[in-house]
């Protein structure tokens, strides 16, 4: 689902690589944690999939397709085949959580008839019916970050990417937050979650592939936090 | 996108930004209204030689018994030479295309008529201006012909041709002209700049929108059409104000003018609407062109 070809990535400005010669491969369905200290590359490595940044050397392939040959104008729809959580949540502040949800459809030009059905089921899945009217600062951080999955998976995206979705959550609610999201995993969506949380990694056993100083350092199945702690 | 979706993320963008809004269809207005003035002077310009080329006119003014020209000599005109004048005309068609005859009490009379609202008429007793032919030209352009043959002739004081006087008038107009267009230009650079500062900032203050939309996947022309409508639409307010300006200018002059210049062609609330579309069509054109270029540099996707 994702393959990473012998990448290298090298911020303008920045002499040490932020990558170096990763080589990944990710089928589909899978769980993966992508772990290592502060500044290893993982925020690196989910813009590359996403087209947000561009590789200095390599290939990296999301659906068979190489996101680098990818003419500007088709990174929309690469875009559309995969969802993305991020630390900070991310919501409008100024729409309900409905809205928000919604507003991911309506930007795409889907029907209101569509967005009526499919917002609401998506909604509940996450734990959050009852609260549609509900505007951001009135959420705790958790069903805040529901929220944000919520939007992330509306359009049912094969892919869901989460750069430390649970980094600003306390241990309980981040167990709450990766049990959804294992769940979403079971749907038979690709996930890849970048974090530091040990608790968790330790818990889930999942895929686990370590980075340090943007080289890949481990990667096992039903692995454990290990080395960074 | 659908359209109701649009309507409203531009209702809420204009209404987030309206001071600014409201300042770039003001600049339009006013860059608008200085070009429109601009472009409607030279349809006046048109307007006047058209209809004064029709009725131009030679006028070769007779001696009178107290002229003061030199080539009278402080005689008034004989029967004799105003005949022999009228006759050399005659010879001179086709180029002559009429000869009128205005006596001392006709240019009284129409003198009267003319500066009935001015304390000039009062000033002027018959005899102060002199009887004339009044002669029209088939080529107002060849009126030197004429003024060289009757210039120091018997019993003409002088020939004065009017193509001179209305040059002078169409060389203020023009100026006038220049100087509207140049102030517009520099209106249209302000409109342009205002334009791009207020894209700029619009893109800033809704840069979590936008965000949101790239990783979501929306396509570019949903991203930037609501920033572009958003200037379009204070656009076309501006267009709007600018249309009615000119024509409430026009409406005014053109009473005015019909009121105290009764004979004079001016120029009417038709060209206004002649006017219109060029106007409109300059900004639009200008505004969706600034706004798209300011958003490939400052929204990013
Ligand atoms: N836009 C950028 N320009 C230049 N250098 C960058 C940029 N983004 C990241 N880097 C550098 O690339 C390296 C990897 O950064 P990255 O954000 O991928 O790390 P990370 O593993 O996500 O760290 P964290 O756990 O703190 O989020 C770091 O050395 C960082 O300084
Ligand atoms: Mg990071």
């Amino acid at each position: 689902m994702i393959r990473f070809e012998n990448v290298s990535k090298v911020y303008p400005r920045s002499s040490r690589p932020a990558l170096s010669d990763i080589s990944l491969e990710i089928e589909r369905g899978e769980f993966v944690f992508v772990v290592g200290s502060s500044g290893s590359g993982k925020s690196t490595l989910l813009r590359l999939v996403l087209k947000e940044e561009g590789v200095t050397q390599g290939a990296v392939l999301v659906a068979g397709q190489e996101v680098g040959r990818l003419p500007q104008r088709k990174v929309p729809r690469l875009r559309r085949e995969i969802g993305t959580v991020f630390q900070d949540f991310r919501l409008l502040p100024n729409k309900t959580v409905y809205q928000n949800v919604a507003f991911a459809l309506q930007v795409l030009g889907r029907s209101r008839h569509a967005i009526r059905q499919v917002v609401p089921e998506t909604l509940e899945m996450v734990g959050l019916d009852g609260k549609e009217k509900r505007l951001p600062h009135e959420l705790s951080g958790g069903e805040q970050q529901r929220v944000a999955i919520a939007r992330a998976f509306v359009n049912k995206p094969p892919i869901l990417l989460c750069d430390e979705p649970t980094g600003n959550l306390d241990p309980t609610t981040s167990l709450d937050i990766v049990r959804l999201l294992d769940r979403i995993n079971r749907t038979g969506t690709t996930i890849v979650m970048a974090t530091h949380d040990d608790d968790i990694v330790d818990q889930l056993r999942k895929r686990v592939v370590e980075l340090k100083n943007g080289h890949i350092i481990r990667d096992e199945n039903k692995g454990v936090y290990g080395s960074g702690r | 996108m659908r359209l109701q979706f649009m309507l409203s993320e531009i209702w809420t963008g204009l209404r987030r930004n309206l001071s600014i809004a409201v300042s770039v269809m003001l600049v339009t207005t006013v860059s608008l209204y200085l070009l429109g003035l601009g472009l409607l002077l030279q349809r006046e310009v048109d307007t006047l030689k058209g209809f004064w080329y029709d009725r131009i006119q030679v006028s070769i003014f007779m001696c009178g018994d107290d002229s003061a020209e030199p080539n009278c000599a402080g005689r008034g005109v004989t029967d004799e030479q105003r005949t022999a004048l009228k006759d050399q005309l005659d010879q001179m068609k086709p180029l002559v295309k009429n000869v009128y005859f205005e006596s001392e009490q006709q240019a009284y009379d129409r003198f009267q008529e003319q500066f009935r609202n001015s304390p000039l008429a009062s000033s002027i007793r018959v005899g102060d201006i002199p009887q004339s032919y009044r002669v029209q030209l088939s080529d107002p352009t060849k009126y030197d012909v004429v003024v060289s043959a009757f210039q120091g002739a018997p019993g003409v004081g002088r020939v004065q041709d009017q193509q001179k006087t209305l040059d002078k008038l169409f060389t203020v107009m023009n100026g006038v002209t220049v100087a509207s267009l140049g102030l517009a230009f520099i209106m249209i650079i302000c409109a342009v700049l205002l334009m791009a500062t207020t894209i700029r900032q619009a893109a800033f203050t809704r840069r979590r929108e936008t965000g949101i939309m790239k990783l979501v996947g929306a396509s570019n022309l949903t991203i930037r059409l609501p920033f572009v409508m958003e200037i379009v639409l204070a656009t076309l307010v501006g267009v709007g104000a600018s249309v009615g300006l000119l024509y409430a200018t026009i409406h005014y002059l053109t009473g005015y003018v019909a009121r105290e210049l009764p004979d004079v062609a001016i120029v009417g609330a038709g060209d206004v609407w002649v006017v219109a579309p060029t106007l409109a069509a300059i900004m639009l054109i200008i505004a969706i062109v600034t706004s798209w270029a300011t958003l490939r540099r400052y929204l990013r996707v």
